[in-house]
């Protein structure tokens, strides 16, 4: 479901448990759920509730993952050429 | 991602990585813990009082980092924190494991203290999202 959401644009519960084996109910509790753990927003158009993906919090997270984890790789492999290069010369 | 629980139930990013280094622990240990040597690979300027509580700074082309040496385990672990100046702090941990090839070296990086949860709040964020995704059986 999360999958749906980050293609883009709105989802509906009944919208996405006709494409999932899934029912209505299910869904929308689970939309619900996101809601209240603030990652999608939603939108009252006409009977239906409209949602959107709110991406911010985890980019913010995978952001800092991505760019920590390659500070170090590069780091580390300075680390280990530095190593290397003067057990060649000693040796 | 990796997620990792925390006391009080909280979760937090960290990132971990390792290396295989054809040297020995000592041989490690030096290089991690030497402030002539971290210049060699971590940073330009190093200053790096290698006992706990120890004051470490790192100034590099992207800027300058300081913190306080943690842990200090002769040849097995070595931590500090580190923090750039206004933002949040992390602690960064090695672990040296001796392997027949040489030297595992281990580090990860964890986010800390308050500035860390304020700078987005994404770490309360995550834990609801923990949460939401547990309530639900749904892919």
């Amino acid at each position: 479901m999360l999958e749906r959401l980050a293609r883009g644009g709105t989802i509906t519960a009944s919208g996405i448990a006709e494409k999932l084996p899934i029912s209505r109910q299910a869904v929308a509790k689970h939309l619900a759920a996101l809601r209240s753990a603030n990652l999608v927003s939603s939108e009252r158009v006409g009977r239906e509730t409209h949602y959107r993906l709110r991406p911010d919090p985890l980019d913010d997270a995978a952001r800092w993952i991505q760019t920590v984890s390659a500070e170090w790789d590069h780091r580390l492999e300075a680390l280990r050429r530095s190593l290397e290069t003067r057990r060649g010369r000693s040796q | 991602m990796r997620l990792r629980d925390e006391p009080g139930n909280d979760v937090a990013p960290w990132v971990e990585r390792e290396t295989l280094i054809e040297a020995t622990p000592e041989e490690v240990w030096e290089a991690i813990t030497d402030e002539d040597r971290l210049e060699e690979w971590i940073a330009e300027e190093v200053e790096l009082d290698p006992v706990e509580g120890g004051d470490a700074s790192f100034r590099s082309e992207d800027g300058e980092r300081s913190g306080t040496v943690q842990t200090v385990e002769e040849e097995e672990r070595f931590a500090f924190t580190w923090a750039r100046p206004g933002e949040g702090e992390s602690l960064v941990e090695f672990t040296i494991e001796a392997v027949p090839a040489g030297t595992r070296l281990t580090v990860v990086e964890t986010p800390i203290g308050p500035t860390a949860v304020a700078a987005g709040g994404w770490r309360p964020r995550l834990a609801r999202l923990r949460g939401s995704l547990a309530l639900a059986p749904v892919a």
